[in-house]
């Protein structure tokens, strides 16, 4: 047996959807997000004044709508899915694209954020707010891109007709790993952007 | 589309309330007020959304408790802590 036919998990009664690699990968990534959410909201306990004061400063309307785009990058996801089930190889493959081109709209929004936010000359050393918020954002940033890259790969699949109605863990495997872009997305912009 | 296709899928209904509560979320953002009540209604709103997403959107509802419990005990962890940190700091 490979490796990865031992660590596939598709169809096993009880066990999350997808591999159970990119499982691993999710509790490693939701440890190091959930530190970093810990430490920001600790470190703002000891400057309140000064991160309510920075805060006021971010573009909150671009977080909110960024939060909306990634709610529904996840649903087209889970739309994606829904067709590969039923063996629909082009119609999961379009809902895929669609994700993608969610993703690509909330990079664009963040980089004009991050363009706004440099441009006034503020960078990670400015103070311990924007510390965190710019070490944060980028982070998820990174792991947005990396998402988009991930989908792309199975959307080609998909198209290719390397999906089935029985097999498709991949489908599920890269699903998996956006939603958790997205639910990290969904703690971290009211912890950053709105509770004061 | 599939003959089972309804008007309103399950996930379609999850969808409108996490766009809901986003919009909820913003809203009391908008207000630019803090204080507990503020904060307990943001987060609780957020953890809610993530709970919906992990259960109907990541597929977890139909997995071993152990699996969900996992998911369940970071978010309780990391949403509490920030509650503690929150609270320490009004006073």
């Amino acid at each position: 047996m490979t490796t990865s036919a031992a660590l596939s998990i598709h169809n096993q009664p009880g066990r999350p959807p997808g591999d159970l690699a990119i499982w691993i990968f999710i509790f490693a990534e939701l440890l190091a997000f959930g530190i970093f959410f810990v430490a920001y909201a600790f470190a703002r306990a000891h400057n309140v004044e000064l991160f309510n004061a920075s805060q006021l400063h971010l573009n909150r309307e671009s977080g909110a709508i960024n939060t909306l785009v990634l709610i529904i990058s996840s649903y087209f996801v889970v739309r994606a899915v829904a067709a590969i089930k039923q063996g629909l190889s082009v119609s999961c493959m379009r809902w895929l694209l669609a994700t993608i081109g969610m993703g690509g709209i909330f990079v664009l929004i963040k980089l004009a954020e991050f363009r706004e936010i440099f441009s006034a000359g503020i960078s990670l050393s400015t103070n311990t707010f924007y510390m965190f918020y710019l070490s944060l954002t980028l982070f998820h940033f990174m792991h947005v891109l990396m998402g988009m890259v991930i989908l792309s790969f199975v959307a080609a699949k998909a198209q290719r007709g390397g999906y089935s109605a029985d097999s498709h863990t991949g489908v599920h495997t890269g699903a998996s790993y956006w939603h958790m872009v997205d639910l990290v997305w969904i703690i971290l912009f009211p912890l950053v952007y709105v509770i004061r | 589309m599939s003959a089972q296709a309804t008007w309103l899928r399950p996930c379609t209904l999850i969808l409108v309330v996490l766009l809901a509560l986003t919009g909820l979320n913003y809203a009391l953002g908008k207000t630019n007020l803090g204080g507990t009540t503020i904060m307990l209604s943001v987060l609780a709103a957020a953890a809610v959304k993530v709970q919906l997403i992990v259960d109907h959107f990541m597929g977890l509802r139909h997995a071993k408790l152990v699996w969900r419990l996992i998911m369940l005990g970071w978010l309780l962890l990391v949403t509490g802590l920030i509650c503690v940190a929150y609270l320490t700091s009004v006073k």
